[in-house]
């Protein structure tokens, strides 16, 4: 028996086909190499494999094992964010700062796990589990859950996809972006206040096309369950949350490029309320010739929300719709490969309570290497509703913090757009 | 002058788009490549003659590792029939190039989907593979392309993958690669008898990209400026690497277009050896349109330097 296993693995063994060689027309220069190189030529291509290569455990199971090409099934990487910050007692007594209950503190944001590659030719898959400390009165606990989940259909006609699954959803600019990869330590106030600290984060899918012009043009529609508290909560298909996008790009050569886009999500509240939001988002950078990175990043992104709601009319309850506007912009600069620094405003009406707020944070970050970075920052806040921020018997109306966040990656980690 | 009614626009638009469309009939019989580095444009030419039409993502003077993920590449990626990436770590940016470009043809696994690194004998890193070292590519060096002995078994990938897509042209791109690589070695005798003086010849490189041209050339690469790639040099290393090339008698360095030129001339201010700067791809440098002239460059750059 175990003969003819050796047998037949001999037999596969000789049927693998050989490394591609030099034509054999190629002259006796061009055929050197390949058939073995002169010296000091390059390494020649691996041995044939032998049984005790075949009898050792395959990729992904045997990942140390990983010593030479296409042996890993997909990419494994891991991001690691880390984020102190620092503010006055009433702010910490208020949990009325960025990071909200755990003012003063150093903390692990996000530990994220991330896996992706080709399922099959036809389609693409990610998943990406989080483990963050989380916060609640008083207590950490640790929580560990699955950020997103989905597959990509690559090979649909007219020049369409499809996204399903568990996924970050594709409004405005940084919605899409996980902690460790915005621009800032914290993520916009527009949408922490419209979306909540995670942002949008569905369970659904997403139609994009891009048609056959000469500028470039992408058009998005999605249906997912409105699953987000914050900005929706009605989780049903049958009332679904629907999202739009229109983006377009033009690159200007040496004046830099520009990503405009267009946005909208609506869905129903949890008391069956309907609530939208449109926005729009612009993105400017400018890379000199032959820069490793860009000398210029401008941004913004503004977002209308429509909600409706009930008031209360001397003739009885009444009808409305609440709008609401949030926006930022920012600017960094990036004259030396490992430094840049910045400067964000944020400018937004809170949600479901009369006021707003505005707030102004430089920051200057330190890139060690593509896969470490350092990022002091400042944030001044200014809020003019009492009930919402003070708490505790404390005043959250003018908060002043400092952040230091620490982020880095090991593995493999996809490129980011533009 | 009066403006135009709604109806003339209309007239005018339908007349600009049919002018749009009998200037794109041109190119229209002609397969639609994109690669990703512009070395293999040139090589993709070289066997595809006027069979093709070629695009690259990159430019030649760009670093080919940090290449932004820009729509308006995705774009061109959306209408191709055929991909030819670099592949062997290269090129890690063309994945999310080729999902941003809703184009099926050319996601792997499809028949127009060509990596030009199967089969290619890539220099393997030694030791252990971890990012102390810097951005190491475990997959080994991928600047494979500046060795031009390796031109067969690259120019067989690609014409294999044009076959795959265009059956009919088979015979005629064979024919124009042999032909191509006849021409590739009357050249290659040139240049091994124009460097020949001076093998054995120790250099320096900025980053590891020349490693496969020096070894073809048998001249000895003595250290790398970037020691740890991706990564700046330290101060330590620079003293380290100045004293190698007082001590070594190297005469010296070569360094691509978009290398820190400021370190590579304090580099070479302080030890004495020459520095130039080599096009590293087709396009790196004014007059360097092919494949063939991209190494006529650096084999008379490289010889009047050491002579």
């Amino acid at each position: 028996m175990c003969a003819a296993i050796i047998a037949l693995l001999l037999l596969g063994l000789a049927m693998v086909p050989a490394i591609a060689t030099a034509d054999d027309s190629a002259g006796p220069l061009l055929a050197q190499a390949p058939a073995g190189p002169a010296p000091g030529g390059p390494a020649p291509p691996p041995a044939q494999p032998t049984l005790t290569d075949w009898a050792r455990p395959r990729e992904p199971f045997s990942l140390g094992e990983r010593t030479g090409r296409g042996q890993l099934l997909f990419d494994l990487g891991v991001a690691g964010d880390f984020v102190a910050n620092l503010t006055q007692d009433n702010i910490d007594k208020a949990d009325a700062g960025t990071f909200t209950g755990r003012e003063n503190l150093f903390f692990p944001r996000e530990i994220e796990l991330s896996f992706f590659g080709q399922i099959d030719p036809y389609a693409r898959g990610e998943v990406r589990l989080e483990a963050a400390e989380e916060f609640e009165d008083g207590a950490r606990d640790l929580h560990v859950g699955l950020a997103e989940a989905h597959l990509t259909l690559l090979t649909l006609p007219y020049g369409t996809q499809l996204k399903m699954g568990k996924l970050r959803n594709r409004f405005g600019l940084l919605n899409q972006r996980h902690f460790h990869d915005l621009p800032q330590t914290d993520r916009p106030n527009v949408l922490v206040r419209f979306f909540g600290e995670e942002g949008l984060t569905e369970s659904g899918a997403e139609l994009t096309w891009i048609p056959d012009l000469p500028v470039y043009l992408e058009a998005l529609i999605g249906v997912f369950n409105g699953d987000n508290e914050d900005a929706f909560g009605r989780s049903s298909l049958k009332v679904p949350l629907v999202t739009g996008r229109l983006r377009t790009f033009f690159d200007l050569a040496t004046l830099g490029a520009i990503q405009v886009g267009a946005s909208a999500a609506s869905g129903q509240t949890e008391e069956r309320r309907t609530q939208t939001f449109v926005g729009y988002d612009v993105k400017y950078k400018l890379t000199p010739e032959g820069w490793r990175h860009p000398l210029l990043t401008l941004a913004s992104e503004g977002i209308w929300s429509f909600r409706e709601g009930e008031v209360e009319e001397e003739t009885g309850p009444e009808d409305r719709t609440f709008r609401r506007f949030g926006w930022y912009i920012y600017g960094e600069v990036q004259p030396w490969r490992r430094w840049a620094g910045g400067l964000r405003y944020d400018y937004t009406q809170l949600l479901e309570a009369p006021g707003r707020e505005w707030a102004i944070g430089p920051y200057l970050a330190f890139m060690a290497s593509e896969f470490l970075r350092f990022r002091l920052g400042y944030k001044h806040t200014e809020r003019d509703n009492r009930e919402t921020f003070n708490a505790n018997d404390a005043s959250g109306r003018t908060a002043d913090e400092v952040f230091f966040q620490a982020t880095f990656i090991l593995g493999a980690h996809p490129a980011h757009p533009f | 002058m009066a403006s135009a009614t709604p109806g003339r626009r209309f007239i005018v638009a339908i007349l600009l788009a049919c002018g749009l469309g009998a200037a794109g009939a041109e190119g229209a019989n002609k397969l639609r490549v994109v690669t990703s580095l512009p070395d293999l444009k040139a090589l993709t030419e070289a066997v595809g003659g006027d069979l093709v039409e070629v695009d690259t993502l990159a430019r030649g003077t760009q670093n080919p590792h940090d290449i932004e993920v820009r729509p308006s590449l995705m774009l061109k990626l959306r209408r191709a029939d055929l991909l030819v990436r670099n592949g062997a770590g290269g090129d890690p940016w063309v994945e999310p190039l080729v999902v941003g470009a809703h184009n099926g043809r050319i996601v792997p696994g499809a028949p127009g989907y060509v990596d030009a690194s199967k089969g290619v004998p890539i220099i393997a890193p030694t030791g252990a593979v971890d990012r102390s070292r810097g951005d190491v590519h475990p997959e080994g060096n991928p600047h494979y392309t500046l060795d031009p002995t390796l031109a067969p078994i690259i120019t067989a990938t690609i014409v294999e993958g044009l076959k795959r897509v265009a059956p009919e042209h088979g015979v005629r791109l064979e024919a124009q690669r042999q032909e191509f690589l006849a021409r590739l070695e009357v050249a290659l005798a040139r240049w091994q008898a124009a460097l020949a003086p001076v093998r054995g010849a120790r250099v320096v490189s900025y980053h590891e990209t020349f490693t496969y041209f020096l070894r073809r050339f048998g001249l000895e690469e003595a250290g790398a400026i970037e020691d740890r790639p991706g990564i700046p040099p330290s101060p330590t290393h620079l003293a380290a690497l100045i004293r190698l090339i007082r001590e070594q008698k190297v005469r010296l360095i070569v360094a691509e277009p978009f290398a820190d030129q400021k370190v590579v001339e304090l580099v070479a201010r302080d030890s004495g050896a020459r520095a130039v700067a080599l096009p590293s791809a087709v396009g790196g440098s004014k007059g360097v349109e092919t494949y063939l002239d991209l190494f006529e460059h650096n084999v008379r750059t490289v010889a009047e330097a050491l002579r």
